[in-house]
């Protein structure tokens, strides 16, 4: 049982210093700021988990991450709705992580409001 | 974030299986769904198997009580693994360099470790204690790892999201 016990804070010992390459998740987003990201789509990957677009705003290019694709069908966005080339307006929370994602609350294309949420 | 991460996690991300579940409008979903449901059938195996070495079900022999509930766990797992490899795979890069999941895959290693030694070393007790006997610190020790670091190992799961 010591054995054990050893080979458990061995494990531990060994295993924490890998953790430091780190990535971000849902939760690195600033909620506190929302932005509205607005231009012509430029890359659309209509995929799962989640549908991104790519937007060439005034200021640079975002990635601006959408829905799960089976959510963005139901409420009423299929590919062709966020096509390349179209004008979309996206409001939502900046990464603050990565300095050019956003993640969307909702999105307006031809006038018509799809929320993601 | 893919241009800094391990070439063989890129080839996966990129790799024609992972684009077919990124691509369908059903395979990750039902990845995810079976990821939970296999935690389910692997939770209960586990936590009964842990309580029958703490103390619980006294009546019943704990060897007719952990084995098959060893069965079942291991089930569980497999399953858990199966439907957990088409997430990481879509997502490989990302996945891999998040430091929860990183946590998670050694938690996911001690578990395994911690049930095979203890498999090992409380067979004999395991055939041998009848019912209503306690079993050695050891084995209450083992369930009591089990349970901790299978607990940990689902919060990690969930927690990927959120770092």
């Amino acid at each position: 049982m010591l054995k054990m016990l050893a080979l458990v804070g061995l494990g531990l010992g060994l295993a924490l210093p890998t953790a430091v390459i780190a990535h971000h998740g849902w939760g690195s987003y600033d909620a506190a700021h929302p932005i509205t990201v607005t231009g012509p789509i430029e890359t659309l990957k209509y995929e799962n988990p989640h549908a991104l677009i790519t937007v060439k705003a005034d200021d640079k290019v975002w990635t601006v991450t959408l829905a799960p694709t089976s959510r963005m069908q139901a409420r009423g966005a299929p590919p062709e709705f966020v096509a390349v080339g179209k004008l979309v307006s996206a409001y939502g929370y900046a990464s603050t992580v990565d300095k050019g994602e956003m993640r969307a609350e909702r999105i307006t294309i031809d006038g018509k409001t799809v929320e993601l949420r | 974030m893919l241009h800094d991460a391990p070439q063989v996690l890129i080839a996966l991300e990129q790799s024609a299986f992972a684009a077919a579940i990124r691509q369908s409008s059903w395979a990750y979903m039902t990845a995810n769904v079976g990821h939970i449901l296999a935690l389910m059938v692997f939770v209960s195996a586990v936590v009964t198997m842990d309580a029958r070495l703490l103390g619980a079900f006294a009546a019943s022999p704990p060897a007719t009580v952990v084995r098959p509930a060893r069965r079942l766990a291991a089930l569980g797992l497999l399953l858990m693994a199966g439907t957990g490899s088409m997430l990481f795979a879509a997502e490989a890069t990302h996945v891999a360099t998040n430091p929860v999941f990183q946590i998670k895959l050694v938690l996911i290693g001690l578990g395994i470790l911690n049930a095979l030694l203890a498999g090992r070393l409380l067979r004999d007790a395991l055939e041998q204690t009848p019912a209503f006997t306690p079993l050695p610190t050891s084995a209450r020790l083992a369930a009591v790892l089990s349970l901790l670091i299978w607990f940990a190992t689902a919060a990690c799961g969930r927690l990927i999201a959120y770092f």
